[in-house]
């Protein structure tokens, strides 16, 4: 059996863990039934090794509980940027890396025979052609080297930007690398800038902040690429049963949304099979891989520009595309005088919606979306200021009169159970 | 072209920075990565890079016992396509201009003229994020961006005239500690110390969208600062506890929704609950009382008492305006 790694080859798998010990903060082994045991302990193992000072263990009967407790408004560094500096390699891709920028940092450029000589004359290492071809062509992509072809023969420089150099030169780059290396999206490219260069943020700190979505980012730059090149997806979902094998969707990406009060992020697109737009959270999507060239992208994109101002959040209801939507409207009762403001708070938080002043002290939010529903979350922070639904749906309406009743009793309220 | 690259990677970073160094001693290698290595590193990293048999051969043992790197120069630190890319998209963002000069942005852009952005803006669309988001591009509020961020820097002791959430305005003496940007809000703020007679009166948070002038008083603020006694200082003195039940999903989403938060969760077996602990500011009370009633029935709110007794009577008001004030 092999021994425990630091380092990981699948993103995937880790990510799976590293959710499940972070947002759900009370995992035990037993929870993870569809994995071996062995897989746990690893997982768990390197989880505890990324995020050191955030772990917390409690016993339990059912076992000892492991999970992530982190104040991310007050740190620096989001810790699980660790989980994409774990990637394994092997000897020759260290050896490699070091010994080619060694080799080409004279500013010259080389044959793939001279730097395979100079590797066995000068550093004593024998590498074969197609393992520094290889390695070559990697790091061109990568952007490390820079390929030049002259006849037939290529030739192999140095990039010639330096990390350090940029950040001596450009005054006050330091400072917006910090920043937005914490801050979205792809904060994690931002810190290996820094960390490459040795610099630690100690000027900014991120309120609200859902760390969670930098172990996404991976996904992310794949289905950016589909939507420059109008392009569908392929997806496949994480299963939540041993050896259950995901169902591959296809959809064509028109956005990323991002919710910044509910922490969730999705792919909004349009789904061919369904023929509707949707959206899918980028948490539960495991793979992304590129299908084909979408002839119909330019006409799709313009519905979707169309039919995304009439979504309070991310969801395009339940309707096809053309359906009718009734409006739900929502009052609220305010003292003008002395509550100037919660009208403030429904002007910054309406969205697309719209908020008249209709009597005296009386407040109506009129949203006409495809999702009623979706505004009930956001309605109820409004507690002890609703004066009347009206419109949406009546399973919404009753749903929510429903629900204040049971949180009345809740807190201690004397409910009639004859009001209806 | 990958963010999960080994280029990026602990190891290679740890090995750069050994590399740094024509010759190095084992202590200096265990050093740097207890240091800069993830916890267990310590176990199994040492033995690749000191000469053992199973090491990468980047260093060599010489006659003095001493590790000598078989490169000739330090390591170039490259700029990778993915970094420049990433840095390109960050130039279209409208809050580079509170770091970088206008003429700073204008050679930068041109050194990146070829390469292509990681992300467009409009890739990305924020749902729900506020309305009333600070203007990144008002010039007023870049200058005093721009005195906030180098008063955080050196410790600068300010005198900053701004107007408070209520409307009043306000005037004192600060030294700003550190700067926050909330997303959600589009804000920035500066977490501060109010000074008087130099010494620290009490903490507060500045927005930077408020403030009319910052004026540097020439001196700076030498006593040591602990951001984690500033930040425990803010805190609540107990936690929120919450019963959180599974109807509609509701684990998944609270426990989605309060990631930002400390939290502490204990399971419930045989109800299948689960009762959590939640650590906020006290400043932000009202934000997580909300957050919570959003909730609706799905949640409860054990304690303390106070929190649980404002619910309270919102709901009492809100069943009230429903149903009459005869049926309470």
């Amino acid at each position: 059996m092999a021994g425990f790694s630091e380092l990981i080859k699948n993103f995937d798998k880790t990510r799976e863990y590293v959710r499940d010990f972070f947002i759900y903060g009370c995992k035990v082994r037993s929870d993870f039934d569809k994995k071996s045991v062995r897989t746990y302990d690893d997982e768990k193992r390197r989880v505890e090794s990324w995020m050191q000072d955030y772990m917390r263990y409690d016993d339990s009967i059912k076992g000892r509980h492991v999970s992530i407790s982190v104040d991310s408004g007050h740190i620096s560094e989001n810790p699980l940027y660790n989980a994409y500096y774990s990637k394994s390699f092997t000897d020759n891709d260290i050896k490699l890396h070091f010994l080619l920028i060694d080799i080409l940092q004279d500013g010259k450029i080389r044959t793939l025979r001279e730097l395979t000589d100079t590797l066995n004359n000068e550093y004593e290492q024998l590498f074969d052609d197609q393992t520094v071809r290889n390695k070559l062509k990697e790091y061109a992509e990568e952007g490390i080297i820079v390929v030049q072809k002259r006849g037939k023969t290529m030739y192999y420089s140095l990039s010639p930007t330096r990390i350090d150099e940029y950040i001596q030169k450009y005054n006050g780059l330091s400072d917006a690398v910090k920043f937005f290396s914490e801050a979205p999206d792809f904060g994690v490219i931002g810190n290996s800038i820094m960390k490459a260069v040795g610099i630690r943020n100690d000027l900014f700190h991120i309120k609200h902040n859902y760390m969670i979505h930098s172990l996404e980012d991976i996904l992310v730059p794949e289905i950016l690429k589909a939507i420059d090149d109008k392009c569908s997806i392929i997806i496949k979902k994480f299963t939540w049963k041993k050896d259950e094998e995901p169902a591959e969707e296809i959809i064509i990406p028109m956005q990323i949304l991002v919710s910044v009060q509910t922490g969730r992020r999705y792919i909004a697109g349009y789904v061919p099979k369904t023929r509707r737009f949707s959206t899918y959270r980028l948490d539960r999507i495991k793979f992304i891989k590129r299908n084909i060239v979408c002839t119909d992208y330019d006409r799709l994109r313009e519905r979707y520009e169309v039919n995304i101002h009439r979504c309070f959040g991310v969801s395009f209801g339940d309707r096809r595309e053309s359906g009718n939507v009734n409006a739900i409207k929502i009052t609220f009762t305010v003292d003008e005088k002395k509550e100037l403001y919660v009208i403030e708070r429904l002007e910054r938080e309406k969205r697309c919606a719209v908020v008249e002043k209709t009597g005296d002290g009386l407040y109506t939010l009129t949203a006409d979306v495809f999702d009623p529903n979706e505004i009930m979350h956001w309605a109820k922070t409004f507690i002890g200021r609703i004066v009347s639904i009206d419109g949406g749906t009546e399973k919404i309406r009753l749903r929510f009169y429903n629900d204040i009743r049971r949180m009345y009793r809740m807190y201690g309220g004397e409910d009639d159970e004859h009001i209806q | 072209m990958n963010i999960f690259s080994e280029i990026y990677g602990t190891y290679f970073r740890i090995a750069a920075k050994l590399l740094e160094n024509e010759v190095i001693d084992e202590k200096t290698v265990r050093e740097t990565v207890l240091r800069d290595g993830f916890r267990d590193s310590i176990l199994f990293l040492p033995q690749k890079l000191i000469p053992s048999g199973e090491d990468w051969g980047l260093f060599k043992r010489d006659n003095n016992n001493m590790l000598r790197r078989i490169t000739k120069k330090a390591p170039e630190k490259v700029l990778t396509k993915l970094q420049n890319m990433w840095l390109k998209s960050k130039l279209s963002d409208p809050r580079i201009r509170l770091f970088l000069e206008d003429n700073t942005i204008t050679e930068l852009e041109a050194e990146l003229a070829d390469i292509k952005p990681l992300y467009r803006h409009e890739h990305f669309k924020l749902t729900d994020r506020y309305a009333d988001h600070d203007d990144y591009s008002d010039e007023k509020y870049i200058a005093n961006f721009h005195e906030a961020l180098d008063a955080v820097k050196k410790r600068k002791i300010v005198d900053i005239s701004f107007t408070s959430g209520h409307g009043k305005h306000v005037s004192g003496r600060f030294v700003m500690l550190k700067i926050e940007f909330s997303p959600k809000n589009g804000k920035f703020r500066a977490y501060c110390y109010k000074l008087s007679n130099d010494k620290i009166k009490n903490s507060g948070l500045i927005n930077i969208g408020r403030i009319d002038k910052i004026t540097d008083t020439g001196r700076i603020f030498r006593t040591p600062v602990s951001m984690d006694n500033y930040f425990s200082s803010r805190k609540c003195s107990t936690p929120a506890v919450i019963r959180v039940t599974n109807e509609r999903n509701g684990v998944e989403r609270f426990m989605l929704e309060f990631a930002p938060y400390a939290k502490h969760t204990v399971r419930d077996l045989e109800k299948n609950e689960y009762v959590v602990e939640l650590w906020y500011d006290e400043q932000d009370e009202t934000e997580v009382l909300i957050m919570l009633l959003s909730f609706g029935p799905v949640i409860e709110i054990l304690g303390p008492e106070k929190l649980r007794s404002q619910a309270k009577e919102r709901l009492d008001r809100q069943y009230e305006l429903l149903y009459g004030k005869n049926a309470q």
